[in-house]
């Protein structure tokens, strides 16, 4: 029998191998050694080396405790600044909420004032029409309620993990095209989980969300509208219609379109005026500092 | 047992103190906590062992410390970000493993 031959990279597997089985600082043993030599050291020499063994435990406790301490600390303003921020955003949104039924109990009295003031004119029906189909007004009628919704996840059977990737999912852009073709069949308004579709209304995706006029909206999807009879007939025949027809046999999504009677659509967003001002001989006490330009304001 | 004093004194001080980190040295404190263990177990052991030494461990203490921040500084200025403090956490850790061990087979025997 002979020796194996040293393995190569001698260095390399020694300081691995030193690493695993000498895990104490080879400085203890030397020192052992120097101190069985020359005999223990004076008293002076040992008290300060307990003073400064002493001193360094400590730093090793103080070091403890302030890392555990910013830990803590770290994990507990993270969460607080997520709570922070959620009730922050839930409390604009019940602001806004409010404000925006402030503004449409205001615009129902402005209409009922201006009909009020117009009833003899013929006028008047013509500006309900365009109330109507620009989406300033609610509007109430028969029409068609499209439901749509994500396929369900694919879940693997073998190992319970939920597939990422779901052909069957809603994009912006089915609502979309969904929404335009119940213009082209005749809807006379539209609109998606309660928000009223106008002419400047956006229907866009951010991250996994559904924006519509910025504000999200969650599954299943409602396209409701109103329109002539026999509309969701048209839908269904329409190519947007065919389209979704086979995506609910390919992928699995929730596609149904149902008539019904009697729809209410809410008003949609306050468009807001570009050009007209108040006029500047509005009673002072309506308008506050920040108000629009005051009477006083033009001095030149 | 001042050893064991001295350590609660420290602990009880950063307790009081709360002293707030600078931002500077944040990303060091994880890493200065383990080269401070292996230190601290390092000397147990040695002090099991009977060959413990003052002078030698507080020079162990200083100087894993400062080795590991170097080391954590030099990852973040080369860019390689926390890979470098990998290698910091595993030799120290297998040398916290290993002076467990032989503290546990002192005290327990097995």
């Amino acid at each position: 029998m002979t020796r194996a031959p040293a393995p190569p990279h001698r260095e390399a597997s020694n300081l691995l191998t030193d690493l695993f089985r000498d895990s104490l600082d080879g400085g203890y043993a030397a020192a052992a050694e120097r101190r069985a030599k020359a005999g223990p050291e004076p008293p002076w020499q040992r008290r300060t080396g307990r003073g400064a063994r002493a001193f360094a435990l400590a730093l090793v406790g103080f070091l403890l405790a302030v890392a555990y301490q910013q830990v803590v600390a770290g994990a507990a303003g993270n969460s607080r600044t997520r709570a922070d921020l959620a009730a922050e955003v839930a409390q604009r949104r019940a602001e806004a909420d409010k404000l925006a039924r402030d503004a449409e109990g205001l615009r129902d009295e402005v209409s009922r004032d201006r009909e009020q003031a117009l009833a003899a004119d013929p006028e008047l029906q013509r500006l309900r029409d365009l109330e109507a189909r620009t989406g300033l007004a609610r509007v109430q009628g028969n029409g068609v309620v499209v439901t749509v919704s994500d396929a369900p996840a694919a879940v693997d059977p073998v190992t319970g993990r939920v597939d990422p990737d779901n052909l069957g999912r809603v994009l912006d852009r089915d609502l979309q095209a969904i929404a335009n073709a119940l213009w082209q069949s005749g809807a006379e308004a539209i609109a998606v989980n309660g928000q009223r579709l106008t002419a400047t209304s956006t229907i866009r995706a951010a991250g996994e969300a559904i924006l519509v006029d910025f504000r999200p909206i969650a599954r299943p999807y409602q396209l409701s509208a109103i329109g002539p009879d026999g509309i969701d007939k048209r839908l269904a025949e329409s190519a947007t219609g065919k389209q979704f027809k086979r995506f609910v046999e390919n992928y699995r999504m929730v596609f149904e379109i149902k008539a019904r009677n009697g729809l209410t659509l809410p008003a949609g967003a306050d468009p807001g005026l570009r050009y007209a001002t108040p006029p500047p001989s509005a009673p002072p006490s309506g308008a506050g500092p920040s108000g629009g330009p005051s009477p006083s304001g033009s001095r030149r | 047992m001042i050893a064991v004093l001295a350590l609660a004194a420290g602990v009880v001080l950063g307790l009081v103190f709360k002293p707030t980190v600078p931002a500077v040295l944040e990303p060091y404190l994880p890493i200065a906590v383990v080269a401070a263990l292996d230190a601290v177990f390092g000397g147990v052991r040695a002090r099991l062992d009977g060959i413990f030494d003052d002078k030698q461990f507080v020079v162990s203490f200083v100087s894993n410390v400062l080795v590991a921040a170097f080391i954590v500084f030099l990852g973040d200025q080369l860019g390689v970000g926390g890979q470098l403090s990998v290698s910091v956490v595993v030799v120290l850790g297998v040398r916290i493993f290993g002076n467990v061990a032989a503290i546990r087979r002192h005290l327990f025997r097995a």
